[in-house]
């Protein structure tokens, strides 16, 4: 977004990269990004996430986007109470 | 694990007693698990009162201090598979083996495949666009996503109730989040988005 992708490197020994905008492994950059945003990724996964996560706007954006659909599932959609009459239906049967 | 199974001889209060303890205060998410894998309130109500009853006459099988809940939800997801898929009038329900084949057989294809949706789009969907784009997918595929996005509960869980190794449940999640985001980015293009 705000990186330019060919600066010129006169910066030495500064290993600044460019913002990459194209992931040539994304579809297993969306698997590690899944798994960290299920907290089930593991170390090795979640240090690949540390070093490379802001410099390739690909990722970045499924980041956001995995993370928002994630809280839309868990808050967005309703879940409604079970009915009370299928609740003293159960009491009943098992007591009987 | 630390507390020891309850005895065949266990008194009938004792049974109730795990009963209302253990397995009744998930009873609303057990009634939105049915509902969600059947789509349909009678049946869901059949498909919890069922389960409940199995519960209730295995109750000596189940190790008090376990996860009462993924113990139950895995008698409930048994249930639906052997009584309620069979006798279903949806259109033959897509089966796991038959799934992973055919998503296996186009992994080429899984390696370069991204959705182009953005994250501003899903935040601006409402409750019921999300809902209906989960109820469409194929049931196997909605099981993964309610019991990891919905429920909260670990892969580990997940693989004991769905019967399936951990690395089977990862990628299940992973190609049923792909078709969500098809069928997401539809409601998004609806309203105006252009990805």
């Amino acid at each position: 977004m705000n990186a330019p992708s060919n600066r010129p490197s006169a910066e030495g020994e500064k290993q600044e990269q460019p913002m990459k905008h194209h992931c040539e492994h994304h579809a297993e950059c969306i698997k590690k990004i899944q798994a960290i945003l299920d907290g089930e990724a593991t170390e090795s996964e979640k240090e690949h996430f540390r070093l490379n996560m802001d410099k390739c706007m690909p990722c970045i954006q499924t980041y956001h986007l995995e993370k928002c659909i994630k809280e839309a599932l868990n808050s967005k959609v309703l879940r409604k109470p079970c009915p009370e009459n299928l609740i003293a239906t159960i009491k009943t049967k098992v007591n009987s | 694990m630390s507390e020891a199974p309850i005895k065949e001889g266990y008194s009938d209060d004792k049974r109730y007693e795990v009963f209302n303890r253990e397995f009744m205060p998930h009873i609303d998410s057990m009634y939105n698990f049915a509902f969600r894998l059947t789509t349909d309130e009678d049946d869901a109500n059949d498909l919890v009162q069922d389960t409940y009853l199995k519960a209730f006459r295995f109750i000596t099988s189940f190790e008090q201090g376990t996860n009462a809940k993924a113990w139950l939800f895995r008698i409930l997801k048994n249930s639906f598979i052997n009584d309620y898929r069979k006798k279903s009038k949806e259109p033959s329900k897509v089966d796991y083996q038959e799934v992973e084949t055919t998503y296996n057989s186009e992994e080429a294809a899984d390696a370069t495949y991204t959705v182009d949706l953005r994250a501003d789009a899903v935040q601006d969907l409402i409750g019921d666009e999300v809902a209906t784009a989960l109820n469409s997918l194929p049931v196997d595929f909605r099981t993964v996503i309610i019991l990891c996005d919905i429920e909260g509960f670990t892969y580990e869980e997940m693989a004991k109730i769905l019967d399936i190794p951990i690395g089977t449940v990862r990628s299940r999640l992973h190609r049923a989040r792909n078709l969500l985001k098809e069928k997401l980015k539809n409601y998004a293009g609806s309203m105006g988005y252009d990805a």
